[in-house]
C-alpha cells in the first residue's frame, strides 16, 4: 500500500492566468520530494538563460512524503527559484520553511506548486481542495505579512495556511522573505522579491483530505519511541536543564524541546514565538556574538535594545518581510561606521544604536526609501555602490560579512558562531560547492559537534574517533587538522539533501549524535553515535516502499549534482569560488587557525576530486553524470563548457 | 465506588504542533487527517491563542441525554461512548455538546468523539505525544 505522496502537482502560469493539476509520478519517486524534487523540476522548467525577474523564472514549492504526517518535525515546505540576493549575479537556490503550510497543501491534494509568469496586477492564489483560483489581491497589496494572513484567514478559514510577502517583497528588496505564520519564512534567499516581481502577494490553502500512511502502526511505534528523546538539538544537554522552560514549535509535528526556540512577549502580553536567529531579537542577549577581531577586520558587538523594544521590532521585521539575518550584518556594520566617525551616508544620518532610528530604517528598507533604497540591495551590493565614498576598511568589512556570494557569514568559524578546526574546514568545502550558505543544511549534521569539542576537547576527540570510524570508516575524520575532510563535507551535504527532501528538520536530523538529556550522560559515554536510520524507517512506514541507504544517498547525490548544474548555467565556476580563499585567511575566532590561498586551493582540489568534478571549472564530469543517470544533461553541459572557453 | 477519567487541557502552553490531532487520526483511522481526529486545536492567530476541543466526559452528559436513539452510554471508566450500530446520524449529540467535541466523519458517515483510546496500553495517545503537557490524563476514584 502506497502512502505519503498525494500524486498531483499544480502548475500555475500567472501571465496566462492558467491553472493545471498534473499527475506527479513517477519523477516524484525518483527524487522523493522537497529540495531534491525541486532541483529536478528547476532543471526542466527554468530555461538556461532565465534571469531572476524574468516572468519565466519559476517559483517552485515542494513538500515531501512525510509532510503532513506525524513524523516528527515533518511539517516543512521547500521553496526554490533563482535568487536575487546571490552576488555577483543571481542563481538558483533554495529555502526551507517550517510551519504548517506544506501539510495544508497536501491536505488539499497537492505535493507541490510550480509558478511561472507575471500577473498583470496583484493576485493571490486561493486553493481550497481541488478548487484553485487566481484571485485579485489589489486590497492586499501594501499590507504587511501579518495583516495579510489575518485577513485571508478571516476570508477563507482559521485553519487555512498562508504564504505571503510583505512590503519588502513587493518592493523587490533583495533579502525579502516569503512569510508564513508568525516567523516561519523562506528567509535568506530573497524569494519575496521574486514573488513581488510576479505580482504574487500570497498563496492561501485549505484542505480537507488526509495523507495516506502505508503502515500506521509502524509509524506510531517509531514516533512514540523518538518522543522519549526529549531534545532535538544536541546542544541542549550542554546547558543546565530548566534554564529555558518554554520552547516554541516552529513546525507541525515537532514534538521536541528545541534549544533554538523560545517565546518573547509583546507589551500587551501576547506570546510571540521566536525560532533560530529570531531568538537573538526576542529572548537572549545574543547580539554581542557578532563581535570579532582579527586579520585587520573589526566587527563591533551588535546592540540589543532590550526585550521591551526588541520583541515588537522582531515582529515588525517579520511583518515587513525582511530576512531577520539582515540585522546581524547591517547593525554591526553601521556601528563600525560610527566608531570610525561616519555619522551619515549620502546625507542620511546613521544611528544604529538608537531603536527609533533602527525601526525607521527597517521601514525605509522595506519601502526602498532614502537610505533604505541603497541597503535594500543588500550590504555587499551597497559596498560596491559606496566604494570610494567611505573608508576602505568599511567596504572590506561589508564584503567579509557577506563573503559567501552575498549571504550573511556564519558557521564558518569567523563570524557569529564558533567552529574550531576541523569544523570550519568542512564548512569551507560546503561554502565553495553549494548554491548558498550551508547553514541551513548543517545545523545538526556536523558543525554543532564543535560545541562538544569546545566544551571538553580531550573527551570529544576520543568520542569523535569512535564516531568517525563508525560513520566514515576513518577515525581521523574529525581530527583537528586539514586532511581528508571532503568525505565528511559530502556526507553532510547529502544527508541534508535527504532531510530537506523527505522532509525533516535539520535541527533534529540526521541524528549523528545521540540526543543526550544531560551533560553527565554525555561525559560518561564512549560511543556518542545516534540513530542514523530514523529517516529511512519513517519514510518506509509512511510510503510503504523500501528505501536503503545506498539508494537514498544516490538520490541525494543526483539532486545535489543538478543544483550544481544550475550553478554552471549561471556561470559559476572555480574562479569565483577561489575568491572565498581570503575569508579563510582570517583567524578562526575559536582557535586562531587559518589557511593561506595555496592551502585553500588544495582543499578545493580535494573536494572537487572527491565529488567527481573537473579541477578547471569545478563542474560535474561526463562520467559522473552518466553514473547518476543524468545523461540528458550532458549535451547542455558540453555546450556550456564551449561557451565558457569562448569567453576566456 | 467509581472512577472518573478525563483529559484536562491547558491551552496556554499549547504550541500548535498538532501531534495530538495527527496521532489521534492515525491511531483511530490509519490516516494522517486532522478532519478525522477526535480532538481539534484551533489557532487564533490575532491573539496567538489556541482552543483545544476534546470531550470532557461530563458526569451528566448532555449529548447522551439528547440522543434520541440511546446510542450513547457512560462506560465503567466514566467515558462517554457512541454505539455506532445504534447511531442514526441525526447529529443531536454534536449539536448539544457544550464543548464542540463531537465530530462528523463525512468519509464514513459517522459521528466520532474521544474514547480515551480505549484498550490502548499506555492510555490516550494524545497525552503521550503532547510535548508540553497541554493534555493530561486526570484520574479520580470516587467513593
Amino acid at each position: 500500500m502506497a502512502g505519503g505522496w498525494m500524486g498531483k502537482m499544480l502548475y500555475i502560469d500567472l501571465s496566462k492566468g492558467e491553472v493545471e493539476a498534473r499527475v506527479s509520478q513517477p519523477s516524484i519517486r525518483s527524487y522523493i520530494g522537497g529540495r531534491a524534487l525541486a532541483a529536478h523540476l528547476a532543471w526542466k522548467e527554468i530555461s538556461p538563460d532565465t534571469d531572476v525577474y524574468d516572468p519565466e523564472n519559476c517559483i517552485i514549492i515542494t513538500t515531501g512524503p512525510l509532510t503532513g504526517t506525524l513524523a516528527p518535525t515533518s511539517g516543512r515546505t521547500v521553496m526554490t527559484s533563482i535568487s536575487p540576493r546571490v552576488y555577483p549575479k543571481p542563481w538558483y537556490t533554495h529555502s526551507t520553511i517550517g510551519g504548517w503550510f506544506g501539510p495544508q497543501l497536501k491536505y488539499a491534494g497537492f505535493d507541490g506548486i510550480v509558478i511561472r509568469g507575471k500577473a498583470a496586477s496583484p493576485v493571490y492564489i486561493d486553493i481550497r481542495d481541488e478548487s484553485v483560483k487566481i484571485a485579485d489581491a489589489s486590497d492586499l497589496w501594501g499590507l504587511d505579512a501579518r495583516k495579510t494572513q489575518l485577513l485571508l484567514k478571516e476570508r477563507v478559514s482559521q485553519e487555512a495556511q498562508i504564504l505571503t510577502i510583505g512590503p519588502a517583497g513587493e518592493n523587490r528588496v533583495r533579502f525579502a522573505t516569503v512569510q508564513h505564520a508568525e516567523e516561519n519564512a523562506a528567509g535568506h534567499s530573497g524569494f519575496g522579491a521574486v514573488w513581488g516581481s510576479k505580482n504574487l502577494k500570497a498563496i492561501v490553502v485549505h484542505g480537507t483530505r488526509g495523507v495516506p500512511v502505508a503502515y500506521s502502526d509502524t509509524l506510531l511505534k517509531e514516533v512514540t519511541r523518538i518522543r522519549e528523546q526529549k531534545y532535538s538539538n544536541l546542544l541542549g544537554f550542554l546547558y543546565d536543564k530548566g534554564d529555558h522552560k518554554e520552547f516554541a514549535a516552529c513546525s507541525q509535528s515537532c514534538i521536541f524541546d528545541c534549544f533554538g526556540n523560545f517565546y518573547g512577549y509583546m507589551p500587551d502580553g501576547r506570546r510571540v514565538p521566536a525560532n533560530c536567529i529570531g531568538t537573538s531579537w526576542t529572548v537572549a542577549e545574543e547580539m554581542h556574538l557578532t563581535k570579532y577581531s582579527g586579520g585587520g577586520i573589526e566587527i563591533p558587538s551588535s546592540n540589543n535594545f532590550g526585550l521591551e523594544k526588541e520583541v515588537p521590532l522582531h515582529e515588525l521585521c517579520n511583518s515587513l518581510g525582511l530576512d531577520l539575518w539582515f540585522r546581524l550584518v547591517m547593525q554591526p556594520w553601521f556601528i563600525r561606521c560610527t566608531q570610525l566617525g561616519i555619522t551619515e551616508i549620502r546625507g542620511y544620518p546613521i544611528k544604529p544604536e538608537d531603536p527609533s532610528w533602527f525601526e525607521n530604517f527597517m521601514h525605509q528598507l522595506a519601502s526602498r526609501q532614502d537610505l533604505g533604497d541603497l541597503f535594500a540591495e543588500d550590504l555587499i551590493r551597497a559596498m560596491d555602490e559606496l566604494e570610494g565614498e567611505l573608508p576602505q576598511e568599511l567596504i572590506d568589512l561589508g564584503r567579509e560579512m557577506e563573503f559567501n556570494f552575498g549571504f550573511p557569514a556564519h558557521r564558518e568559524g569567523r563570524f557569529w558562531d564558533e567552529e574550531p578546526l576541523p569544523f570550519w574546514v568542512i564548512s569551507a568545502m560546503m561554502h565553495i560547492s553549494a548554491s548558498r550558505d550551508p547553514g541551513i543544511g548543517h545545523h545538526l549534521s556536523s558543525l554543532l559537534l564543535a560545541e562538544l569539542f569546545l566544551n571538553d576537547q580531550d573527551l570529544a576527540r576520543k568520542q569523535f574517533r569512535i564516531l568517525s570510524e563508525k560513520v566514515w570508516g576513518d577515525p581521523e575524520a574529525y581530527e583537528p587538522n586539514f586532511k581528508g575532510k571532503a568525505p565528511v563535507a559530502i556526507w553532510s551535504q547529502h544527508q541534508n539533501m535527504i532531510i530537506d527532501s523527505i522532509p525533516l528538520c535539520d535541527f533534529a536530523f540526521p541524528q549523528l549524535v545521540y540526543p543526550f538529556s544531560d551533560r553527565d550522560t554525555w561525559k560518561r559515554s564512549e560511543d556518542i553515535s545516534g540513530d542514523l536510520n530514523i529517516d529511512l524507517r519513517l519514510l518506509s512506514a509512511v510510503t510503504g516502499e523500501r528505501f536503503d541507504r545506498e539508494q537514498i544517498n544516490r538520490i541525494a547525490e543526483r539532486a545535489f549534482t543538478l543544483e550544481r548544474l544550475m550553478l554552471a548555467r549561471a556561470g559559476r565556476s572555480r574562479k569565483m569560488e577561489e575568491q572565498l580563499a581570503s575569508h579563510f585567511q582570517l583567524p578562526c575566532r575559536a582557535d586562531g587557525t587559518w589557511m593561506d590561498k595555496t592551502a585553500f586551493l588544495r582543499l578545493m582540489d580535494e573536494y572537487y576530486t572527491a565529488r567527481g568534478w573537473d579541477l578547471e571549472l569545478g563542474w560535474p564530469t561526463e562520467d559522473l553524470l552518466k553514473s547518476l543517470d543524468l545523461d540528458e544533461a550532458i549535451p547542455e553541459l558540453n555546450q556550456l563548457r564551449m561557451q565558457f572557453a569562448g569567453k576566456k | 465506588m467509581g472512577s472518573i477519567k478525563r483529559i484536562v487541557t491547558n491551552k496556554k502552553v499549547c504550541r500548535d504542533c498538532q501531534a495530538c490531532v495527527l496521532g489521534c487520526s492515525i491511531y483511530h483511522e490509519k490516516e494522517s487527517n486532522v478532519q478525522l481526529a477526535r480532538l481539534k486545536i484551533i489557532k487564533d492567530m490575532a491573539r496567538y491563542e489556541f482552543d483545544i476541543s476534546i470531550c470532557k466526559h461530563c458526569k451528566n452528559p448532555k449529548c447522551m441525554k439528547e440522543c434520541p436513539s440511546d446510542a450513547m452510554y457512560l462506560d465503567e471508566r466514566g467515558v462517554v461512548i457512541i454505539i455506532d450500530e445504534k447511531c442514526t446520524r441525526c447529529g443531536a449529540c454534536q449539536e448539544n455538546c457544550p464543548f464542540d467535541a463531537i465530530y462528523y466523519n463525512s468519509q464514513k458517515n459517522q459521528y466520532i468523539k474521544c474514547d480515551l483510546c480505549v484498550g490502548r496500553e499506555n492510555g490516550p495517545l494524545c497525552v503521550e505525544l503532547c510535548p508540553v503537557g497541554a493534555l493530561r490524563l486526570k484520574q479520580k476514584v470516587e467513593g
